[in-house]
């Protein structure tokens, strides 16, 4: 069992208190991390409005400064933070009473990881998008929501307060809501965002009445005070509130439904509606791992209940496997990687829960590369085959004259996602399979197994994307985004230097970017990274690496790699080699296949279950009660004025000053028979 | 200084009738907006530091025997009010130019009285003229509904002079008991409202039950609360757009006001106990205003019931006794005037170009009215209470008092009669708002273009002024103060804030400090029966 005696809070005596003198003197302005996108937010948001502008093209261009400047400071605040921490107060903002939450920021090393992330995927995102969204009607509103979305999210991952955290955390459910529903006139976009904002908000609420439990508990939403007392409450060794251990599972609601998991994750597959750079920026690489650092930066607050991160580590697990099962189903390219972006974030959790906060953030960090760039070649794809998506419907693209670069993308990020040996998902999909393994929890071995098994569906159909639509021989349909006439006389074209420039950085970020966890001290750079941070800690001393094998990493990157190449294997032989056996297979477990392409039928069970009776409480409340009482109401009221008409009749003379004396004169009576009446 | 702020209405809307119709609307809108211009200037003169004291005061003697005096001043709450009253009219009467066409003169007189007894309310200093100014209200709306109103404006006015007159017949009952208790005790008639105040509070705890229930009576309707809210939906979709405006930003302030200026001070003993009660009926409120909101196919009716559940908040925040609830509750009479007038003007504008309050017969308007689109979403969003506009802070303090009233923050005790269970269910309404605004947002605002068939919507155009598909400029110069103080508030909610800390503080201290006396009577009561 885990508890907050178990494991051990590294947390840094320093770290507890950030008025300490030990903190970081930044020398850049760290606000510039969110006024730059902040500014080339408000030019786009202009120019948008600005129908017919012709500089709305400049638009793209303004995004790219924006958050390249943002980007660029983070580089340097990472390089000034190092391994310690800063803390800087921008203006005050809520401040009432004992409640003080002002627009202050907090960095770590955690904390630079995650500005690295947002602002580094963002510039590529938004080079990448300049091409792919050029010639759309909303081209600067599009640079508009991109630029909001980085000043949110960098709002988020830089607070210092829970409501400031709070803010942010609204905010890019906000643009993820006006992106995701971009292309306002087709239905489906819209109902997409909505879902996508409703479902959060539910999350939400847990996250608001966790700030609240916060409050009351340690009389603070600042982290800095929160950790001290948290560390305080620990030390003394004190029995712990039930209240206190409520805030974690409070926290984790609002995580689940930011993060997509189980039962909250049923908005991210529809999100896919939104535009492909969208989809990688906000649904796949930074957004969407919100919820995740959530967690990691008030892990503090986890440690002090025993069953919260159990609780997150079963989620987490639940959540890989479910969706990999439903993606496996998919046809639809897109939303294939978009199950896939819940099961890996899913893997986060997993981590977080079995006490490898080092592990989540690095799948966090890893994952971010090699899943933007899977997203990026679906829109490369999407981009050049007039929306087409569907991989029944796309063959051997590989052999396409000018699809090398996207191929070659591909590849690599696949061979990342299926965790194939030496590419980045391999080290940090790793690292938290083995922990799972090793660490002392409620059924963590079978986290573990089943962790391991959902990396064998992972391999299986990430590859029955790459064999089916690269591979193979080649053929393909038009989208129904080709207006042109008939599908014979399609011609894709291929992506042009903005989107190949961008696809090969991040291909080689998917190769690369696992280096960062590997050599000198516990887990490279990246562990020492967060072992600096609040989210460090560290497994009980003598049950660490000590209770499977020998060394449980090594053993786990035996083991992962042999169901990696097992489930690339079998998806050579249905999806490359013998695709009649591949249909042959789905007819004989034809009604599983179904269901699971129709996504174990979730979203009727919520709207059965859920949204109908709500609304049928609505009619009823309108209905019934309102209408009623108002018909009611007027039937009895309305004789009244008739009965008063009546008598007054000789003073109406349909002049409104005459209705305005009665009026008044009526009044003077009504007080002057109650004054008599005292 | 204050007396002048109620003359210029009044006198502007002397000028209104004396002129010609074609200039009303003109001299209205410079003459509210000179009303706003000497707020400024009574915002320069109050001081902050004091903000708990009636300040600017002024008082004249009017019927000496019955000690009744005409004295007005403000404390920052109410300043703020009256900057809320001062600022919209403005914006209403300017976003009214095209929309009225017929009986024009008396439309902008309407207006102007309504604002002058409007102003009336928040700077009373005697029960009295509270009360007339009240009432007054009444009469203006009565007929800015009852004429300019659309099909069935006949009945939703009469709707609405009933309810809100019988309710508040009922205050007026209760503040002459209060008066009249005061005379019993020292001989002498006053209608002073800090005088009357300390005298109520000093009333056994029963007395001031029935006190509270008459004050609510009145209040609670003019709020509305559940269940007593069935009159604003009808009002609101009749009445015409500046109507609708005044009657969401500041006429249900006036409830809420009553119950911070009369209602708790009056009986804090009787209101702390009751107010889990009253809690209650906010929390019902939020909810059963939001689902019905859901259901709505008439976007006007929508925001109002949307009103509804937005009040329950409200009122929730006062009825938490703590520093967090009272100061939100204030900040949200202030952000719902804003927002939620805000998107009455901007539905007004499609009313005005489609002559439909359907939802059924527009959609997608985002293609073709972009500006429009822009400011819409932008209200849409301060409505539901998303951080960073003004519309958060006054809605997360409510809750955040609710969840926070009476529990030990770190150990320490704290005053309240709520807890976390109130502040829980109640923020249920933040998810049901996300609801019923998107489902708005994305009937009128997004999804496929379609205006209602021009077969039986032109039928009248030669009545009106013919306006551009998109926002024009006058329409812009209307919705534009209230977002960037939207934004402002947001950002800067300590502009409000810190300026009503001393107020807000002095009434929970108030409150809660008679509710432990009137508990310790209670228990020497039981002791001495024993």
């Amino acid at each position: 069992m885990i508890s907050a005696a178990g494991a051990q809070l590294v947390l840094l005596s320093s770290l507890a208190s950030a008025s300490d003198a030990a903190a970081v003197r930044l020398n850049v302005p760290v606000e510039w991390i969110v006024f730059a996108p902040l500014l080339a937010a408000l030019l786009c948001g202009i120019l948008a409005l600005r129908t017919g502008d012709a500089r709305a093209r400049y638009s793209g261009a303004i995004c790219v400064a924006g958050i390249g400047l943002a980007f660029l400071t983070s580089v340097a605040i990472a390089a000034s933070v190092g391994y310690g921490f800063a803390h800087e107060t921008v203006f005050e903002w809520i401040r009432f009473d004992r409640l003080r939450a002002d627009f202050a920021f907090f960095l770590d090393p955690l904390t630079s990881i995650m500005l690295l992330v947002v602002t580094g995927i963002g510039t590529l995102v938004a080079v990448y998008a300049s091409e792919y969204m050029r010639g759309d009607r909303g081209y600067a509103r599009f640079f508009a929501f991109v630029s909001l979305f980085i000043v949110a999210m960098t709002t988020l991952v830089l607070a210092d307060n829970l409501i400031l955290m709070y803010l942010g955390w609204e905010g890019v459910g906000l643009c993820s809501y006006l992106l995701i529903g971009f292309y306002y006139e087709k239905p489906a976009a819209v109902a997409a965002a909505k879902k996508a904002f409703i479902v959060n908000r539910i999350g939400d609420l847990g996250f608001a009445l966790g700030i609240c439990l916060t409050y009351l508990q340690f009389g603070s939403v600042e982290f800095a005070v929160i950790f001290e007392q948290v560390e305080a409450l620990r030390t003394s060794g004190a029995e712990i509130p039930t209240a206190i251990e409520a805030i974690p599972f409070l926290l984790m609601l609002g995580a689940f439904g930011k993060s997509a998991q189980l039962p909250l994750y049923v908005w991210l597959p529809d999100a896919m509606e939104g535009p492909t750079p969208v989809s990688a920026l906000i649904h796949a690489a930074t957004m969407v791992t919100a919820g995740v650092y959530l967690i990691a930066r008030t892990l503090p607050l986890f440690l002090l209940s025993e069953y919260a991160l159990p609780t997150v580590a079963w989620v987490g697990c639940l959540t890989a496997v479910f969706a990999a099962t439903i993606g496996m189903a998919q046809y639809d390219i897109k939303r294939i990687f978009a199950y896939s972006t819940v099961s890996q974030l899913g893997y986060m959790f997993m981590g977080l829960g079995v006490l490898s906060s080092v592990g989540a953030t690095f799948h966090l960090f890893t994952h971010a590369f090699f899943k933007a760039a899977l997203f990026l070649g679906c829109g490369a794809v999407m981009h050049g085959f007039a929306g087409q998506l569907d991989l029944r419907r796309l063959s051997g693209l590989g052999r396409v004259p000018g699809w090398q670069i996207v191929t070659g993308s591909m590849l690599v990020a696949c061979l990342a996602l299926a965790g194939f040996p030496l590419t980045s998902g391999f080290f940090s999909k790793d690292m938290i399979l083995a922990e799972a393994f090793v660490t002392a929890g409620p059924g963590y071995r079978a986290i573990g197994w089943i962790g391991l098994l959902t990396a064998g569906l992972t391999a299986y159909y990430t590859f029955r994307v790459f064999f089916r639509v690269f591979l193979g021989p080649v053929h393909f349909t038009a989208g129904e985004e080709h207006h042109g006439g008939h599908g014979h006389h399609f011609h894709p074209h291929a992506p042009g230097a903005a989107i190949n420039v961008v696809l090969i950085v991040l291909g080689a970020g998917a190769i690369f970017a696992g280096w960062a966890g590997v050599g000198g001290g516990h887990h490279g750079w990246f562990g020492s990274m967060v072992h600096h941070s609040t989210a460090a800690y560290e497994a009980p001393a003598g049950a660490a690496h000590g209770g499977f094998f020998s060394n449980p990493h090594q053993w786990m990157m035996l083991a992962s790699s042999v169901v990696g190449l097992l489930g690339i294997g079998v998806a050579a032989y249905l999806h490359l080699y013998n695709r009649a056996a591949a249909e042959r297979l789905r007819r004989s477990i034809l009604p599983v296949a179904v269901l699971a392409g129709h996504k174990w039928c979730v979203d009727e069970g919520y709207d059965l279950l859920v949204r109908r009776p709500l609304r049928f409480i609505g009619h009823v409340c309108y209905s019934l009660g309102d209408t009623l009482i108002i018909n009611g109401l007027v039937a009895l009221g309305g004789a009244v004025p008739r009965l008063i008409g009546a008598a007054v009749r000789p003073m109406q003379n349909g002049r409104l000053q005459g209705y305005g004396l009665g009026m008044a004169g009526g009044l003077a009576t009504v007080i002057i028979i109650v004054w008599v009446m005292l | 200084m204050l007396l002048t702020l109620l003359l210029i209405p009044i006198l502007t809307a002397f000028a209104v009738i004396l002129r010609p119709a074609r200039q009303a609307a003109l001299i209205a809108t410079i003459g509210s907006t000179a009303a706003f211009a000497w707020s400024m200037l009574v915002w320069r003169a109050f001081d902050f530091g004091d903000s708990a004291a009636m300040q600017v005061t002024a008082s004249w003697t009017w019927i000496e025997p019955l000690g009744l005096r005409l004295s007005l001043g403000v404390d920052s709450i109410a300043l703020l009010l009256v900057m809320l009253t001062a600022a919209l009219t403005p914006l209403a009467i300017l976003g009214s130019w095209t929309a009225i066409t017929q009986r024009v003169r008396e439309f902008y007189l309407w207006m102007l009285i309504l604002e002058a007894a409007m102003l009336g309310v928040f700077v009373a200093r005697d029960l009295l003229v509270f009360y007339i100014a009240f009432e007054f209200t009444l009469i203006p709306m009565y007929f800015l509904i009852a004429v300019y109103g659309s099909t069935n404006r006949a009945r939703a006015s009469i709707v609405f002079f009933l309810y809100t007159f019988t309710g508040s017949i009922l205050t007026l009952v209760g503040l002459l008991y209060v008066a009249w208790a005061h005379w019993d005790q020292y001989g002498r008639w006053t209608f002073d409202i800090a005088a009357l105040t300390a005298t109520a509070a000093s009333m056994s705890a029963a007395q001031q039950a029935w006190v509270l229930l008459a004050l609510c009576c009145g209040f609670a309707v003019k709020v509305p609360l559940f269940p007593v809210h069935t009159w604003l939906p009808l009002a609101h979709t009749e009445a015409p757009t500046a109507g609708s405006v005044i009657l969401a930003a500041v006429l249900l302030k006036l409830g809420t006001y009553g119950l911070y200026r009369f209602a708790m001070p009056m009986c804090p003993a009787a209101f702390h106990e009751y107010a889990p009660l009253i809690a209650v009926l906010c929390i019902v409120g939020i909810i059963y205003g939001a689902l019905v909101c859901w259901v709505q196919r008439d976007m006007k009716r929508l925001i109002a019931y949307s009103s509804v559940s937005h009040l329950g908040f409200c009122v929730l925040g006062l009825a938490a006794i703590n520093a967090a609830g009272v100061g939100g509750s204030v900040m949200y009479m202030i952000n719902h005037g804003l927002s939620t007038g805000a998107l009455f003007l901007c539905v007004g504008m499609v009313y005005e170009r489609f002559h439909t309050r359907s939802l059924d017969e527009l959609g997608g308007l985002a293609r073709r009215m972009p500006v429009w689109t822009a400011f819409t979403i932008f209200f849409v969003l301060s409505s539901v209470g998303l951080p960073g506009l003004n519309g958060f802070v006054g809605e997360f303090l409510t809750f955040f008092g609710a969840f926070t009233s009476g529990q030990p923050v770190q150990g320490l005790p704290t005053g309240g009669p709520l807890g976390p269970w109130y502040g829980a269910i109640a923020a249920t309404g933040m998810i049901l708002a996300a609801i019923y605004l998107l489902y708005f947002a994305g009937h009128l605002v997004f999804g496929a273009y379609h205006l209602p068939d021009t077969s039986h919507a032109g039928h009248d155009d030669h009545a009106h002024v013919r306006l551009p598909r998109d926002l024009c400029m006058r329409e812009i110069a209307v919705l534009a103060p209230l977002a960037l103080l939207c934004f402002w508030l947001g950002v800067q909610p300590g502009a409000i804030l810190s300026r009503i800390e001393q107020p807000v503080s002095e009434i929970v201290t108030h409150v809660n400090a008679a509710a432990d006396r009137s508990m310790l009577i209670t228990a020497i009561d039981e002791s001495e029966d024993r």
